[in-house]
C-alpha cells in the first residue's frame, strides 16, 4: 500500500471512523478511487475494478459521464445555487422535464438534496393533504436515515434512537390480508419500494402493489413509491412501477437524478395533492434542494436518460447476469439464490459474515460490492447501467472466483 | 437550456418571465409564486457575482442581503471556489459515500483545525437537516437518554428529527405528531431550560444566534449557563451553526463570541460556497460519543454528504475564508451596518422597533408586520434584495456576503436609508388604517397579506404595463 493511501486510511480512522475502515478492509472495499471512468474504478496502483456498488445506485450512467461533467461545468459557469425560495427558470425547467419524463399523472415536484429528505417531505405532504396521521411502511424497507424514513425502515440500529415517530405501522411482507386490515380511514400514506434493494433486492409482487393501490383508493391514503434504487432504468424499466402497472400518488426519485455528479433528488406527485402545497407554500424548505446548478445538471441527466434509454441495456445485461449467476450457484452452493430485476440484483449468501467474505474475494477479483444494509446476508450487485457484455462476463468471472473462494 | 440572460434591461422580457412563473406555478407551486409576487420577492437572478446579482427584467443591480439564508459567505461565483470545482471536475464525481478518500480526510482535518478546540471528529451529511438529525441520533445513542430540549422559535430544518426540534408552529402544524421527547423553553431563558433538563435529557440544542426566528443572539450568560447545565446533568450540548458558521457573525463560529464549546456542532449552508451542497457534524472525542460511533460506524450514512466534488469545493471555501480572515471583515462591516441601522431606528421610532445581531447577521424588527413586505419592495427599488421572515414578516434579515467591502457597505446603508424614506412617505396612508384593530389584523395576517399585497401588486403591474404601452416600449 502506498504512503498516500496509508495516510488517507489513518486520517480517516482518526478524524471520521476507525471501525468503518476496519469494516471496509473486511469487505475488500478499502480502495482509494484514484480514477473513475464508466463502469470502472481504478486504485492508485492502477488496478481496475468494476464498480458493482455505484454508491447504492447513484452512478446509473457510469462514473464521470462526460456529458454530465460538461453539464455541471457549463451550469457553474452560468449560474450558482441561487436563493432557495425564489422562482427560477432552472427550477421550472427541471420540474417540467420531470413531469414529462415520469409516466402517469405525476407532474408536481419538490426538490431535495437527498433521498431521505424526499421521504421526510412525502410523509409531511401526506399528513398535510389527507389530514390523517398514520404512516404505513412495509417490512424490509430502507428509505433513509433522517427521522421519517428511519422510522419506516428496517434499520438494524433504529431502536438506539427511539422513540421515533408515532402513528406509524409496518405491514408484514407480502401479506395481502394485512393490507385490508392495517390500512384504514386513519391512514395518511403507504410507502413501499417496488424493489427492496437493501433487503436482498426483493421484488414486490405486482398483485401486492395492486392490492395496495386499491386499498389506498378505498381509504383515501396516498400511495408512495420510493424508486431511489429501482428508478431511472435500474430495474430494466424506466421505473419499476411501470412494469408492475401500478401508478403511485407520490414518487421518490433518488440521487441518480444528479447523473452522479451533483446531489439532487425529487419527490413527484399529482396536481390534486399539490393543492395542499399551493395553499401552504414554503412550509417545507430545502436550502440545497432546488439549487439552480443542480436543476440544470438534473435536466441534462434526464435528457441523457432519454437519449440513451439505459433501461434496455439494464434489462439485457441483468438477464445475462442473473442467468450466469444461477449457473454459478448450481456449482457453488454457497450462493443460495439470486433475486432482483434488471441491474439491481442480490446474491443470498445465507449469513452476514459469509456475505462480507464474498465481497472481499470479489474485490480481489476486481469487482467492488457491498452487503445489503437491511439484510446483511445478501450481497448486492448494482453496476452502472452502461456495462458491456464483456463487463458482464468479467463480473461473472469475479463472482465465480469469489464463490469458489468462500465456498 | 437557453443561455443565461445578460445583465441588460430587457434581457428577459415580461412575457418570458410570465412564462417561467406559469411553468413554476404548474409544476412546482402556484401558491409560492403568488406569495413571492405579493411580497415583491419575485425577482429572477442573473449575473450572479460578488455580493449580488442583476434582475434580467429591469437590468437593475441588486446587492444580495438574503444570501440564501447565509449560504453566500464567500460571495457569489467566487473565483477561488470556481477554480477548485473545475479542478475537481477533471478527476472526480460524487464518489462513493462510504469509501475512504484523501479529499474527505483533508476536509475533515481542515474542519477540525478551524473548529473550537475539542471538536475533533467529523461526520459528513448532505445538508443542514441531515446533520441535525445525525446530531440528535448521536445524542440519544451515546447517552441512552431520550429527551431533547430545544427553544421556542428555533429553526433546525425540515427532516424528521430537525423538524421535531423546530420551535415554530408554522412548520410543525400539518406534520404532527412529530418525534416524542422534545421540550421547548424560551430562548435566552436559562431558568426555563433548567426546569426542563433532567437525567433523561440526551441533549440541549440551540442556535448560538437564532436565525430564522429573527436574529436573536444568545447571551453570554445563557450560553455559559447551558454549558454548565449540560455538564451537570450529563446532557450533550448541540450548537446548530448552520447559519452562523464560517465567519458570518464576526467570528469563525458564533460560539467563539462566548468561548463556549458544544459537544456537537452542525455546519452546512456556506460550507458549499454557494455552489455545491455539503454539510458536517463535528463532535468532541469524548468517550461516550466516539464509543457510540465506533460501535455503530453506520449509524448515519449519507449517500451524497461528503462527496468527492463536495469535499474539494468545501476545502477551497474554508481555505478562502481562513486566508482572507473573512470573519474580521464581517465584524468590521457588521459594526458599520449595525451603527447605521441603530441611527435609523433612533430617527424613525415609528418604523423600526429593534436592531439585533452580530457581525453580518443583523436583523431589523419593524413596528408592524405589514412593514416587512413594504420594506422589501422599497429596498428592491433601491437595489437591495432583502427578505422578511415568512412567518414573522415584521422581521427582516440582513445577511450580505461577508466579502462586502467599504464602498459596497456604503451602498447597502444608503439603500436602507432611502427605503426608510420611502416608507415614511407611505406611512401616513398605512398607519391611520393600521390603527383600526380589524385593519391591523388584516394587514398583519399572512394570508390576507398575500391577497392584499397581491392585489396591490397587480394594480402596480397593470399601471407599469400601461405606461410601457403608452411609451411604446417592449412588453
Amino acid at each position: 500500500m502506498s504512503r498516500k493511501q496509508n495516510d488517507a486510511f489513518a486520517g480517516y480512522a482518526a478524524t471520521i471512523n476507525a471501525a468503518h475502515v476496519k469494516y471496509l478492509r473486511g469487505i475488500g472495499a478499502d480502495v482509494i478511487e484514484a480514477k473513475v471512468e464508466g463502469p470502472y474504478v481504478f486504485d492508485d496502483k492502477g488496478k481496475r475494478y468494476i464498480d458493482g456498488f455505484c454508491a447504492a445506485g447513484i452512478h446509473n450512467l457510469g462514473r464521470r459521464p462526460q456529458a454530465m461533467i460538461d453539464a455541471l461545468s457549463e451550469a457553474v459557469a452560468a449560474t450558482d445555487q441561487g436563493n432557495f425560495p425564489m422562482i427560477s427558470r432552472e427550477k421550472a425547467a427541471l420540474a417540467q422535464a420531470l413531469a414529462e419524463f415520469v409516466p402517469g399523472n405525476l407532474e408536481c415536484s419538490q426538490f431535495s438534496v437527498m433521498r431521505g429528505e424526499c421521504f421526510d417531505f412525502a410523509c409531511k405532504l401526506a399528513r398535510g393533504f389527507t389530514q390523517k396521521k398514520t404512516l404505513v411502511g412495509v417490512a424490509g424497507s430502507w428509505f433513509g436515515q433522517t427521522g421519517f424514513p428511519l422510522t419506516l425502515s428496517e434499520a438494524p440500529l433504529k431502536d438506539k434512537f427511539a422513540p421515533l415517530l408515532p402513528a406509524t405501522k409496518m405491514l408484514p411482507w407480502g401479506d395481502t390480508d394485512a393490507v385490508a386490515r392495517e390500512i384504514n380511514a386513519d391512514t395518511a400514506m403507504v410507502a413501499v419500494e417496488p424493489i427492496q434493494a437493501e433487503s436482498g433486492a426483493r421484488v414486490v409482487d405486482a398483485d401486492y402493489l395492486k392490492a395496495l393501490r386499491r386499498r389506498c383508493d378505498q381509504t383515501g391514503a396516498l400511495l408512495v413509491f420510493d424508486e431511489t434504487q429501482s428508478g431511472l432504468g435500474r430495474s430494466g424499466h424506466r421505473f419499476a412501477y411501470e412494469h408492475a402497472g401500478v401508478t403511485p400518488d407520490v414518487l421518490i426519485i433518488g440521487e441518480a437524478l444528479g447523473g452522479g455528479v451533483f446531489p439532487i433528488a425529487a419527490t413527484i406527485f399529482t396536481q390534486r395533492i399539490n393543492e395542499f402545497m399551493n395553499s401552504h407554500p414554503l412550509i417545507h424548505l430545502s436550502t440545497f434542494g432546488g439549487s439552480d446548478i443542480g436543476c440544470r445538471v438534473a435536466t441534462r441527466a434526464l435528457s441523457l436518460y432519454r437519449e440513451t434509454s439505459p433501461w434496455d441495456n439494464a434489462a439485457t445485461m441483468g438477464d445475462k447476469l442473473k442467468t450466469g449467476i444461477e449457473k454459478i450457484a448450481k456449482k457453488h452452493k454457497v450462493i443460495r439464490s439470486v433475486s432482483g430485476a434488471g441491474l439491481l440484483l442480490a446474491l443470498n449468501l445465507g449469513a452476514k459474515k459469509r456475505a462480507e467474505s464474498f465481497c472481499k474475494h470479489a474485490a480481489n477479483a476486481g469487482l467492488l460490492l457491498r452487503p445489503g444494509a437491511a439484510a446483511g446476508n445478501f450481497v448486492l450487485l448494482r453496476p452502472s447501467l452502461t456495462i458491456s457484455a464483456k463487463d458482464a462476463d468479467d463480473i461473472l468471472q469475479a463472482i465465480e472466483k469469489a464463490a469458489a473462494a468462500v465456498g | 437550456m437557453a443561455p443565461e440572460p445578460s445583465g441588460q434591461p430587457g434581457a428577459m422580457t415580461h412575457q418570458e418571465k410570465a412564462q417561467v412563473e406559469a411553468t413554476f406555478g404548474r409544476y412546482i407551486n402556484k401558491g409560492q409564486v403568488k406569495y413571492l409576487k405579493a411580497g415583491h420577492l419575485d425577482v429572477m437572478e442573473s449575473d450572479r457575482l460578488g455580493i449580488g446579482f442583476v434582475d434580467p427584467l429591469t437590468g437593475r443591480h441588486f446587492i444580495d442581503a438574503f444570501s440564501s439564508a447565509g449560504c453566500f459567505n464567500v460571495g457569489r461565483h467566487n473565483p477561488a471556489v470556481m477554480q477548485a470545482l473545475s479542478e475537481a471536475l477533471a478527476e472526480s464525481d460524487l464518489g462513493t459515500f462510504d469509501a475512504v478518500s484523501p479529499h474527505k480526510v483533508a476536509l475533515a482535518q481542515k474542519l477540525i483545525d478551524l473548529a473550537p478546540d475539542g471538536l475533533n471528529r467529523v461526520l459528513f451529511g448532505a445538508g443542514g437537516g441531515d446533520v441535525v438529525d445525525a446530531a440528535i441520533k448521536l445524542a440519544r445513542g451515546a447517552t441512552g437518554r431520550t429527551e431533547v430540549v430545544s427553544t421556542i422559535k428555533a429553526y433546525h430544518g425540515h427532516t424528521g428529527f430537525s423538524l421535531s426540534a423546530n420551535g415554530k408552529e408554522h412548520y410543525r402544524h400539518y406534520c404532527e405528531p412529530l418525534v416524542p421527547g422534545f421540550k421547548f423553553a424560551p430562548f435566552n431563558d436559562l431558568a426555563a431550560i433548567e426546569q426542563l433538563v433532567s437525567d433523561q435529557t440526551a441533549a440541549v440544542i440551540v442556535e448560538p444566534i437564532q436565525g430564522e426566528a429573527g436574529i436573536f443572539p444568545g447571551t453570554d450568560e445563557f450560553l455559559h449557563g447551558l454549558r454548565e447545565l449540560c455538564d451537570r446533568s450529563g446532557a450533550l450540548l448541540i450548537f446548530d451553526e448552520i447559519q452562523t458558521g464560517f465567519g458570518r457573525t464576526g467570528r469563525l463560529f458564533a460560539c467563539e463570541h462566548t468561548g463556549v464549546t458544544p459537544d456537537i456542532m452542525t455546519v452546512a449552508k456556506s460550507i458549499g460556497g454557494g455552489i455545491y451542497p455539503n454539510a458536517a457534524m463535528l463532535y468532541r472525542d469524548a468517550k461516550a460519543l466516539v464509543g457510540f460511533v465506533e460501535r455503530h460506524p453506520h449509524f448515519h450514512p449519507s449517500s451524497t454528504g461528503g462527496s468527492e466534488i463536495g469535499c474539494r469545493v468545501s476545502l477551497a471555501v474554508l481555505e478562502y475564508i481562513e486566508s482572507n480572515r473573512l470573519w474580521e471583515n464581517a465584524e468590521k462591516q457588521g459594526a458599520r451596518l449595525k451603527a447605521a441601522l441603530e441611527e435609523l431606528m433612533h430617527e424613525n421610532p415609528k418604523i423600526i422597533k429593534e436592531v439585533r445581531g452580530k457581525g453580518l447577521m443583523i436583523g431589523i424588527e419593524y413596528i408592524h408586520e405589514f412593514m416587512g413586505p413594504m420594506m422589501s419592495d422599497a429596498l428592491a427599488q433601491n437595489g437591495l434584495f432583502a427578505a422578511y421572515s415568512g412567518n414573522a414578516p415584521q422581521v427582516m434579515r440582513f445577511m450580505v456576503p461577508i466579502v462586502v467591502n467599504d464602498e459596497e457597505m456604503d451602498r447597502v446603508i444608503e439603500a436602507i436609508r432611502s427605503a426608510v424614506k420611502t416608507m415614511k412617505v407611505l406611512l401616513p396612508l398605512a398607519l391611520p388604517a393600521a390603527k383600526i384593530p380589524a385593519v391591523l389584523k388584516l394587514l398583519n395576517d399572512e394570508r390576507a397579506q398575500t391577497v392584499l399585497f397581491g392585489f396591490v401588486r397587480r394594480v402596480e403591474d397593470g399601471v407599469s404595463w400601461l405606461s410601457r404601452k403608452v411609451k411604446g416600449g417592449q412588453s
